[in-house]
């Protein structure tokens, strides 16, 4: 199996008068490509802030990023949001649809960013859609969507150019029992489908009970590293 | 490309995001530029009030005399020499130019006038009582009495002159001056008429003959003239006419020199190039103040909007990406605004043009650099004012922005996102 993401001895340390917080301490760990892992612990045990390592939206104290094959820690601010254009989607807690652009425009962002002709652009969110159940929703804005929807377009937006990675930060935290279930019944299709990479950070224990491998961090380091399938991998 | 277009949209529907807010900035670049054109315009209108006025009064917009004539004002020195020139010729010339609109030819003297026990001194003005109204409007300021005929012996002092002789019209007043060969002419000249310009110098030391009577006093012909007044169309533009006359007339064998106002008046010249490199500074001044309130607007838009900031860089744009989406929205607002600011200033500046506000009931008339300055508030308008003040406008619009915009593109999206 290739890995999508690697991390070696991950760091990140915050400033603070009077004792810097540790947030992430010399985390090392490897996630295969196509696998559905859910990162889980509680809060403040590092799940988000390594996502946003991962992600390149922070960068790390110390230590070393790897995604797929590029390691991540020194590139430029440009860089890194090329490759998150390329091959990082992100799936927010609070959805974070833009809220000036239809459902269907928040949905083909990243399409448009990466110059996808227009026709193109359409063919694929409206299959998307069609596939999550978000038909006949294309004009509507974000604040006319419930919180289920919403999320479905989020995750629209994020897997829509194909990424290899899907960083999703708490995604069904803000959603009822239904629309969990119907959004991990979503990302498991695609996973399944596409072959697409998800590492979830999660509280909630039917995104755990899903996931095929799951990492538990207390204090910024990993307690624990499980397979679904009941092989344990050591931290 | 679709990229850009996307920026625009997200730009343009942010803006109308909070529609009020949106509108009461764009209504503060409006009158801005309402302000900034009306000022220059107000600016611009003085200009002209005191060029008309300065010029139009009495010393034309340009004027032609004998090459040797300025600055001394030697009365030997006409056009033409001793010999002169045929004025109607000479006055044909001048008045074929294109810009040329009137030509009314003078003669020059210094002399005394007496009138019972008082005498004063006073320069002597020969003027064609039939060509001066079409280039000055020094006989218009009558106060009294009426114009002169030429060949009555008939005199027209300034109201502060008649009241230092004592003399009122129809009275008989002695005019001595040296005559052009060498003896002393004098004569008796009927008082027709007084004038009041408004400026001390004229009404305390002027006395307006007609041209013919002062030639016959001074003991020169017909032919002798000391000065060509021109007046033309704009009298911004008279420094070129002034040029291309003088290139015209240096054909012929008189040699003369042509002036412009700029020339003879100087300080007037300076005074309107003063006031036009002011309009500058008006504008600057006017959007500078705008600038800080679009650019504080525009950055609470920006701290409102840290998350979806941080999302799109998450999405995978370029902080520079992000920048652009604020600099469009203060591009956008400043078209908004213009086309606001059009809307309102241009009625406005054409009614104040045709309507001038009339403030003698608050102010009288003053003189500025020799030229009368009427209370009225008039309002020109040019090309340049609308297009600096747009041009100010947009800067103001694009530079408020710039800030906002640098700031949107430091925005740390994992602190955004977890806030």
């Amino acid at each position: 199996m290739k890995t999508a993401v690697r991390t070696t001895n991950l760091w990140k340390i915050y400033p603070q008068e009077p004792d810097p917080v540790e947030a992430v301490r010399g985390i090392s760990t490897e996630i295969e490509t196509g696998d559905f892992v859910a990162m889980a612990g509680p809060s403040g045990s590092g799940k988000t802030t390594m996502l946003n390592m991962i992600g390149g939206l922070t960068r790390p104290s110390r230590g070393q990023i790897w995604i797929g094959d590029r390691e991540i820690t020194e590139m430029s601010d440009k860089d890194l949001a090329q490759l998150r254009l390329e091959r990082i989607g992100f799936v927010f807690q609070s959805y974070n649809l833009l809220p000036v652009l239809t459902a269907l425009e928040n949905a083909e962002f990243t399409l448009l960013l990466s110059g996808v002709p227009k026709d193109e652009r359409r063919k694929k969110v409206l299959e998307l859609f069609d596939k999550i159940g978000l038909s006949g929703l294309e004009d509507r804005k974000p604040g006319k969507l419930s919180g289920g929807q919403q999320q479905r377009v989020a995750v629209a937006r994020a897997v829509v150019a194909n990424p290899a990675l899907i960083l999703a930060d708490e995604p069904t935290a803000n959603l009822d029992s239904k629309a969990s279930t119907d959004l991990l019944d979503v990302m498991e299709r695609l996973n399944q489908d596409h072959g697409t990479t998800f590492l979830f950070s999660t509280h909630d224990p039917r995104v755990m009970e899903r996931s095929r491998r799951l990492i538990t961090l207390v204090d910024g380091q990993i307690e624990s590293d499980e397979r679904r399938n009941h092989s344990s991998v050591s931290p | 490309m679709a990229h850009e277009r996307l920026w625009w949209r997200v730009a343009w529907r942010n803006l109308w995001r909070n529609r009020l807010r949106t509108l009461i900035t764009a209504s503060g670049l409006a009158f801005g530029y309402l302000g900034a054109v009306l000022v220059v315009g107000v600016s611009d209108g003085m200009l002209v009030e005191l060029i008309e006025n300065g010029t139009r009064l009495m010393l034309g917009e340009v004027q032609v005399h004998s090459e040797d004539y300025l600055p001394e004002r030697n009365m030997h020195h006409t056009i033409g020499g001793y010999g002169g020139t045929d004025l109607e010729i000479f006055i044909s010339r001048v008045t074929s130019q294109e810009d040329v609109s009137g030509a009314a030819p003078r003669v020059y003297g210094g002399g005394l006038l007496s009138y019972g026990e008082e005498t004063q001194a006073a320069l002597l003005m020969g003027v064609d009582p039939d060509r001066e109204p079409r280039v000055t409007t020094l006989l218009s300021r009558l106060v009294s009495g009426r114009t002169l005929v030429a060949g009555a012996n008939e005199i027209l002092v300034g109201d502060e002159m008649a009241e230092q002789l004592g003399a009122v019209l129809g009275d008989e007043i002695v005019v001595v001056a040296p005559s052009s060969d060498g003896s002393l002419g004098n004569d008796l000249f009927t008082l027709v008429g007084i004038l009041d310009t408004g400026i001390p110098a004229i009404d305390q030391n002027y006395a307006l003959l007609a041209l013919p009577d002062l030639q016959f006093l001074m003991a020169m012909g017909p032919t002798r003239i000391h000065e060509v007044v021109i007046t033309v169309g704009n009298a911004k533009d008279s420094p070129r006419i002034a040029g291309v006359l003088g290139e015209f007339l240096s054909d012929s064998e008189l040699p003369v020199q042509v002036s412009s106002w700029t020339d003879l008046r100087p300080e007037l010249a300076e005074m309107v190039s003063l006031m036009d490199a002011s309009h500058f500074i008006i504008v600057i001044v006017i959007f500078g103040m705008a600038a800080f309130g679009v650019a504080n607007t525009m950055l609470i838009g920006t701290f409102e909007r840290r998350r979806e900031f941080a999302v799109i860089r998450a999405l995978g744009t370029a902080p520079i990406g992000i920048g652009r989406t604020v600099i469009y929205e203060g591009i956008i607002l400043g078209m908004i605004s213009l086309i606001a600011g059009a809307l309102i200033t241009w009625p406005i500046l054409v009614w104040w043009h045709n309507s001038p506000i009339d403030l003698t009931t608050v102010i009288s008339g003053f003189s500025v650099a020799g030229a009368q300055w009427r209370p009225v508030l008039r309002v020109e308008y040019s090309v340049q004012a609308p297009i600096v003040a747009a041009l100010g406008l947009f800067l103001t619009s694009i530079l408020a922005a710039m800030y906002p915009a640098w700031k949107a593109t430091r925005v740390p999206p994992a602190d955004a996102l977890a806030d």
